[in-house]
C-alpha cells in the first residue's frame, strides 16, 4: 500500500466515528482498498485520454477512433464516484439528449461529443478545443478524487448505481450510439460494481449466504453473455448484440440493480 | 405539535385494524370461488357496459377458479397490458416463474399490508397506494405468446393449435417496439393507479424472469350508476357506444362457446379452460373524425351516435335485422358492424367477447393528438374469431381513420383453481410428462 491510501485509510477511520461506526468499521479495509482500485482507474483514464486526445488533435482519425472505447472503460467502471462531482460528469460523459437542441448544442462536449464528431462526422475538424477540455476536466477529476474520502453510503451503494446506469440508459445501445462500442461500457461497469460486490462479500458471506450466491451467479451470466462478444481486447459492435442475449443481460442487469439496492442496508449504512 | 390525527402511525394502525376487519369479511365472502361482489355495480352486466363512478376501494375478485379473471368479469375504468420477455429456458425455471408470478397475483388482486422492512433497506412496495393495499377491483390475466413456445425445444409441441405471431392486416403499421411477447399481463381496476402498482410490483419482485418489452394502458368512461334497468355501454373516443352488440358475459353457457376452450376442442389438453386474446393498439385520427359529417360517421359504423342503436331500433341493445336489408339500404353493407358480425347463420361461429379500454399517449411528431383503442379480444378459435373478423374489416371504410400499430396474440392460461395451484401448471405438467425432445 502507497503511503498516500494509507493516509486515506486513516482519514476514512476518523470520518467513521459517528453513529453507524460499530456497523461500519468492519468496512474500513474494503473502502481503502477501493480507494486504491479508484485511484488505479484514475491514473489508467488519464493516461488514456492523454493518448486519445492527442490522436483526435493530430487528426488520426483511425487511432483516435481505436482509442476511444478502451479510453471509457476505466471511466465507466468508477462512475458513481466520478458522479460525485456532477458538474464534471456532465462535462465528460453527457449525452446529446441532454440537451435541448442535443448535437447542435455548444454544452454537448466531452467523450460523446468526440465520439459525434469521429463516428457521424468522420472528421476531427473543430474538435481541437474539445479534446483539450476533455484532458483538462479529467485530470481535474484526477485530483479531486484523489483528495476526497470516500463515502461509504456512496462507495457501496455505487455497486446498484453503476448497474441502474446500464439498465437506464445503455441496455437501448443508446449510449455510445455514433461508435456502437456499448459493450465495452457495459464491461467497465459491471467490472466497477462486481469489485464493490467483491470487496464486501465477505462481511455477507455467512450471514448473507444466498444472496451473495444470487449476486454471484448473475455476475457469472453476464460475463459468459459478454465473452461471447468477445473480439481481442474489446467487444463486437452492439448491433451484433442478438435479441436473446440482450434480454438476458436486461435480466441480469435488473436483478443486479434490484439485489445490490439491499446492499447498504444489508451492510448497516444508511 | 402533532394533532392525533396527523399521527402517522396512529392512522396507519387504524387502517390496518380497518383492513383486518375487511379481509375477515371477505374470507366468507368474496375470496370464496362464487363472484359474491356485493360491491361492484349490479347494473353492470356485460363487459363493456360502462363502469359504476362509485366502486368500491374494497371491491375484490376471487382470484382463484376454473378460468382467469378479467376476461368475463365486468370491465372496470382503468386497463393495461403489458408485454414481457420470459427469461427461463427449462420446465423447472418456468415453474418457478410461474407459481412466484401467482403468488403475486393473488396477493395484489385481493389486497393486505406488504411487510415492513429494515429502513435502511428499500421498501417492500412502492408504497404509491399508501401503506394498506387495497384490491380496487383489480384483476390480473396471464396470457403466453407464440414467441414462449416457438423458442423452447420442450414447449414447442404444447403451443395451443392456433396461436401464432401477429401478421400484419392491410391497414396496419405495425411498430416493433409495440408488438408480441412471451408473456402478457392484463391488469383491470377501478383506478389507474391500481394497476401501476400492480406492474411496478410485479417489475421489482420479478426481474430475473420477467423483462418488460412494452404496455399500454387505457381507461373507459365511467357513468353514475343507472337508476334502473341496463347500464349503456361506455363510449369510445370516436364517440360511440362500443360493446353494445357483445354476447352475454353473464351466460356461462354462451361463454363456453364462444370464449372458453373445452374438452371437446382440437387443442392440447393442458390448455382447456382457456381462451386466445387478440391485443391491438389502434391508433384513432381524431381530428379527421371530428372533421366528419354526423350523417357519414354514423353511416361508417351503422349505429346511430347519440344512442348508439342500430338503424333499425330504438336503443344501442336491439339486434339490427339484415335480412330484411339485403342491398343494405338501412345499414349500408360496408358498416363496421355488418362487417365485423353480418349475423348469418354461417358466421355465427365468429363472435368474440370483446372487452377493449381507450387509450392517450400524448401528441406525435405531426402536433396530432396519439390517441385510440386499445382492442382486446377472447375467443375459443383465434382463427374463427379475430382473424377470420379482421379480415372481413379489412378496406372498411372505417380504416381511413385507423391505424394499428401494434399488439399480439396471446393464449390465457387455465385459471388456478386454489392456493395450491398455480397459473401454468398444466402446461408445467405436459411439458415434464411429453417425451423429452433430443
Ligand atoms: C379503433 C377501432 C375500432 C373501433 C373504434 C370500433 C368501434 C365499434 C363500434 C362503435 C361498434 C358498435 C357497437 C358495438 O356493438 O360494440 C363496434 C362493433 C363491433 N366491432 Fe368494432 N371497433 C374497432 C375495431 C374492431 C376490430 C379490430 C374488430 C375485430 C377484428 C372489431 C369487431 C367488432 C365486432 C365483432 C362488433 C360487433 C358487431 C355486431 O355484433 O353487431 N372492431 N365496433
Amino acid at each position: 500500500m502507497k503511503p498516500q491510501h494509507l493516509l486515506a485509510a486513516g482519514a476514512l477511520a476518523a470520518f467513521l466515528c459517528g453513529p453507524a461506526a460499530a456497523a461500519t468499521l468492519d468496512l474500513v479495509e474494503p473502502i481503502a482498498a477501493y480507494k486504491i482500485y479508484v485511484s488505479e482507474k484514475l491514473q489508467t483514464l488519464v493516461t488514456d485520454t492523454k493518448a486519445f486526445t492527442s490522436a483526435v488533435k493530430a487528426g488520426d482519425i483511425a487511432t483516435a477512433k481505436r482509442l476511444f472505447a478502451p479510453t471509457r472503460m476505466s471511466y465507466e467502471a468508477i462512475e458513481p464516484i466520478a458522479e460525485l462531482f456532477g458538474d464534471l460528469d456532465k462535462a465528460i460523459d453527457s449525452r446529446a439528449d441532454d440537451y435541448e437542441k442535443a448535437e447542435k448544442s455548444p454544452e454537448f462536449q466531452g467523450f460523446h461529443r468526440l465520439e459525434y464528431g469521429l463516428w457521424a462526422q468522420n472528421s476531427t475538424e473543430g474538435l481541437a478545443p474539445v479534446a483539450d477540455k476533455l484532458m483538462a476536466d479529467v485530470t481535474t477529476l484526477h485530483q479531486r478524487i484523489t483528495d476526497l474520502a470516500l463515502p461509504p453510503e456512496k462507495v457501496v451503494g455505487g455497486a446498484a448505481a453503476l448497474m441502474e446506469e446500464v439498465a437506464a440508459t445503455k441496455i437501448s445501445g443508446e449510449e455510445d450510439r455514433y461508435s456502437h462500442t456499448d459493450l465495452w461500457d457495459f464491461k467497465g461497469n459491471f467490472d466497477g460494481s462486481q469489485k464493490i460486490f467483491e470487496l464486501v462479500r465477505p462481511l455477507l458471506e455467512n450471514s448473507e449466504a444466498a444472496f451473495v450466491k444470487k449476486v454471484a451467479d448473475n455476475f457469472d451470466t453476464v460475463d459468459t453473455t459478454l465473452a461471447k462478444y468477445k473480439d481481442g481486447a474489446g467487444y463486437q459492435s452492439y448491433d451484433k448484440l442478438t435479441d436473446g442475449d440482450r434480454k438476458i443481460l436486461a435480466s441480469a442487469v435488473n436483478t443486479l440493480a434490484e439485489d445490490l439496492s439491499t446492499l447498504r442496508g444489508k451492510l448497516g449504512l444508511n | 405539535m402533532m394533532s392525533r390525527s396527523d399521527d402517522p402511525s396512529a392512522s396507519r394502525s387504524n387502517r390496518r385494524r380497518q383492513f383486518l376487519i375487511g379481509m375477515s369479511a371477505a374470507a366468507t365472502g368474496a375470496l370464496a370461488a362464487a363472484p359474491a361482489h356485493a360491491e361492484t355495480a349490479p347494473t353492470q352486466r356485460h363487459v363493456t357496459d360502462a363502469p359504476n363512478a362509485h366502486a368500491s376501494a374494497q371491491a375484490r375478485w376471487p382470484f382463484y377458479g376454473k378460468h382467469q379473471q378479467g376476461i368475463t368479469t365486468p370491465r372496470p375504468a382503468a386497463g393495461m397490458v403489458a408485454a414481457f420477455d420470459v427469461i427461463a429456458t427449462t420446465p423447472d425455471a418456468l415453474e418457478a416463474m410461474f407459481r412466484a408470478l401467482s403468488a403475486r397475483l393473488a396477493f395484489l388482486t385481493q389486497g393486505g399490508m406488504p411487510p415492513e422492512l429494515d429502513p435502511k433497506l428499500p421498501p417492500a412496495d412502492s408504497g404509491i397506494l399508501g401503506p394498506v393495499i387495497e384490491p380496487d377491483n383489480l384483476t390480473a390475466t396471464v396470457s403466453l405468446g407464440n414467441a414462449l413456445f416457438a423458442d423452447r425445444d420442450w414447449l414447442r409441441p404444447l403451443k395451443p393449435r392456433r396461436l401464432q405471431r401477429m401478421t400484419r392486416f392491410s391497414n396496419d403499421a405495425l411498430e416493433a417496439r409495440l408488438c408480441h411477447g412471451d408473456l402478457l399481463l392484463q391488469f383491470c381496476a377501478n383506478r389507474p393507479d391500481t394497476t401501476i402498482h400492480a406492474l411496478r410490483d410485479i417489475v421489482k419482485m420479478m426481474p430475473d424472469t420477467l423483462v418488460l418489452r412494452w404496455k399500454q394502458e387505457g381507461t373507459v368512461p365511467v357513468l353514475p350508476a343507472a337508476a334502473k334497468g341496463r347500464a349503456e355501454s361506455a363510449r369510445n373516443f370516436l364517440g360511440f357506444h362500443d360493446g353494445s352488440a357483445n354476447p352475454d358475459a353473464g351466460d356461462a353457457k354462451l361463454m363456453q362457446r364462444v370464449v372458453w376452450v373445452g374438452e371437446g376442442d382440437d387443442e392440447p389438453r393442458w390448455a382447456v379452460r382457456g381462451s386466445y386474446q387478440a391485443v391491438r393498439i389502434i391508433r384513432n385520427f381524431v381530428e379527421r373524425w371530428d372533421r366528419t359529417p354526423l350523417r357519414e360517421q354514423e353511416h361508417i359504423f351503422g349505429r346511430r351516435k347519440a344512442s348508439g342503436a342500430p338503424f333499425d331500433g330504438r336503443t344501442e341493445f336491439d339486434v339490427p335485422d339484415y335480412a330484411r336489408d339485403p342491398d343494405g339500404r338501412v345499414t349500408p353493407l360496408d358498416a363496421h358492424i355488418r362487417l365485423a358480425n353480418p349475423r348469418t347463420p354461417s358466421t355465427a361461429r365468429n363472435l368474440m367477447l370483446r372487452r377493449p379500454f381507450n387509450y392517450s399517449n400524448g401528441v406525435n411528431k405531426a402536433g396530432q393528438l396519439d390517441m385510440g383503442l386499445l382492442f382486446i379480444c377472447y375467443q375459443a378459435d383465434l382463427e374463427a374469431g379475430f382473424i377470420t373478423v379482421q379480415k372481413r374489416l379489412n378496406g372498411e371504410p372505417l380504416e381511413e381513420y385507423l391505424k394499428p400499430v401494434g399488439g399480439g396474440y396471446f393464449y390465457v392460461l387455465p385459471g388456478a383453481e386454489s392456493a395450491d395451484d398455480y397459473l401454468g401448471r398444466t402446461l408445467i405438467e405436459a411439458a415434464r410428462a411429453a417425451p423429452s425432445p433430443t
